[in-house]
């Protein structure tokens, strides 16, 4: 690396912290809103912190009457299920895809492939017909069976990773009397960790903040959290400061999340970008 | 490898269920949504051929044109968007103290969800909100406005979220770019006495032209298909539907399916544009490194 001069070092401290600030400066009001009593919230300027830190009123309020904890739960469900399947899907389609030839190969990857130019939002006039007919509606298994399916950008990842794996291990284990299968589930999906988890992270990220797709099809009592928040929010009746805390609890699994993966979000979702 | 009945059974069944899933989910909607295009079709009676009027419609009146002209305002600020991701790629790409840090703060707004992202900006431009409270704490009090009711300013001001909510993205790819470059080109640039400038200039900048370019046309693609924060915030009032709310709004509240088809399918080919060019792109480029 060139060596960084004086005036580039104190430049890109200046920079990085203004960059910090715009994103602060916004979420700023929104952390003292909702530790707020609702006299202070109508009285005070949203610059100014709360008096107390330890008001937790507006927190219990979001979840006693917000349907979020259950919200939630829903949301864990529909990850827990779409993601696993997608997984399992997106290494079976890859695997054969990269150890085999076959007649309509180039078809089938061409037509993974050429998804990317069909965007969801484009389709649910007539997909929201097709889960009509269904019967499936206001229920969890909608949203699951949309986000099961194989992506291209989760091939890419997959076929990436398959590279690194040697040929030569699933041909000594085919010799070894070893059945296909068997080579798919004993030597390709344990080699495919790292893969999976990016394409976890990234999918996983995507569905838990999606809300086109759960505002679309659960409407009712059934909820993905999104949705609930939005229910919340949309209700007038509902005071500001309980929507801030409700906000900042829904900020906070993600938060979790991203502390503890910081490393592989970072790199998982530039490494996907590049591929 | 050798081909065995087996072989044959077990490439079958693992793609079976995906391309099933695909045919059903992707490409009979959008094939359904090219011919109701040109129909009538409610949702319930069968649908009856009227030709190009839902198209001609959509590009004749001035209520459907707006929803177009909305879009530009999110393409405009793209451009702030990208020059503001570059920088940080930039300054981020080096070993520095406190890198960590701001590495996790710079990605949060990306990991936050469309409600999320409204709310805090319903607080930050209300009237007694953030921006006005700032305005006024500078002694800019006059700039103070309504600025999600003045119809002027409404869309500029709610497009501009985009910044904030997706520069982190941007900035991403652009990191990603620059921690490709072979350090070999940092090395020879050193040992030529390079200053830091000079190195930006002829090494990172053409190195990520071509990511550059691709980030434009995503910005176009997601500018085309902008659906939550108007949505959520605005509900689309004051003039600020978009392409992907009105089809919404056709499709399920007006009953209107051969319209919102129509629609969904100018949305399409912005977006085939868009990516066909960016993937024309990324083939030259793999031809180049070939």
């Amino acid at each position: 690396m060139v060596n960084e001069s004086r005036s580039y070092k104190v430049l890109r401290y200046v920079f990085l912290i203004g960059a910090v600030i715009f994103v602060i400066v916004p979420i700023l009001p929104l952390i003292f809103m909702a530790f707020k009593t609702g006299s202070e919230y109508s009285s005070t300027s949203v610059l100014v912190p709360p008096q107390n830190w330890f008001n937790f009123y507006n927190f219990k309020y979001a979840i006693r009457v917000g349907n979020l904890g259950k919200a939630l739960i829903n949301t864990g469900i529909i990850l827990a299920v779409s993601l696993s399947v997608q997984l399992l899907f997106t290494t079976m389609v890859s695997y054969v895809l990269h150890r085999f030839e076959f007649t309509g190969k180039r078809v089938v990857f061409t037509l993974f492939l050429l998804t990317m130019f069909i965007p969801v939002v484009t389709t649910q006039t007539i997909v929201f017909q097709i889960i009509y007919k269904l019967g499936l509606v206001n229920k969890m298994l909608s949203v699951i069976l949309l986000y099961s399916g194989v992506n291209i950008v989760g091939i890419f990842i997959m076929l990436n990773q398959l590279n690194a794996i040697p040929k030569e291990l699933d041909e000594s284990a085919l010799i070894d009397g070893a059945s296909y299968f068997r080579i798919y589930a004993s030597i390709i999906l344990p080699n495919m960790k790292p893969a999976c988890i990016t394409l976890l992270i990234i999918n996983g990220i995507g569905y838990y903040n999606d809300f086109y797709i759960p505002n679309l099809y659960l409407r009712k009592e059934v909820q993905t959290f999104t949705v609930a928040l939005h229910k919340f929010f949309g209700n007038t009746a509902t005071p500001f400061e309980i929507v801030a805390a409700a906000i900042l609890l829904g900020i906070v699994p993600i938060m979790i999340v991203f502390i503890f993966l910081q490393k592989h979000i970072f790199y998982g979702l530039a490494g996907a970008v590049k591929s | 490898m050798i081909h065995t009945k087996g072989t044959k059974l077990l490439i079958v069944s693992f793609l079976v269920i995906p391309v099933l899933h695909l045919l059903v989910f992707s490409y009979i909607p959008i094939i359904s949504n090219i011919a109701l295009s040109f129909t009538n079709y409610n949702g319930v009676n069968p649908p009856q051929w009227v030709g190009l009027k839902n198209y001609q419609r959509l590009f004749t009146d001035p209520q459907y044109l707006q929803l177009f002209k909305n879009c530009l305002w999110y393409m405009v600020v793209a451009i702030p968007q990208l020059i503001f991701a570059f920088i940080l790629a930039v300054f981020v790409n080096g070993k520095f103290r406190g890198i960590n840090f701001f590495k996790g703060v710079l990605i949060v707004p990306y990991l936050l969800n469309g409600v999320i992202i409204s709310t805090i900006f319903i607080i930050f431009f209300n009237n007694s909100g953030t921006l006005n409270s700032i305005l006024k704490a500078l002694g800019l009090g006059s700039l103070a406005q309504q600025w999600l009711h003045n119809l002027r300013l409404v869309n500029p001001a709610i497009a501009s979220i985009s910044i904030w909510r997706y520069y982190g993205l941007n900035f991403l790819m652009f990191f990603g770019g620059l921690q490709a470059i072979s350090s070999e080109l940092y090395e020879a640039a050193a040992i030529d006495g390079c200053t830091k400038w000079q190195e930006i200039r002829y090494i990172s900048i053409p190195s990520i032209l071509n990511i550059l370019f691709i980030n434009v046309l995503l910005s176009i693609s997601g500018s085309i298909q902008v659906f939550e924060i108007p949505y959520i915030m605005l509900n689309g009032a004051n003039g600020t539907a978009t392409p992907v709310i009105q089809i919404q709004q056709s499709a399920f509240a007006e009953n209107r399916v051969g319209f919102a088809s129509a629609l969904s399918i100018v949305v399409f080919i912005i977006v085939v544009l868009a990516v066909g060019l960016q993937r024309l792109l990324d083939k030259k480029e793999s031809i180049i490194d070939g």
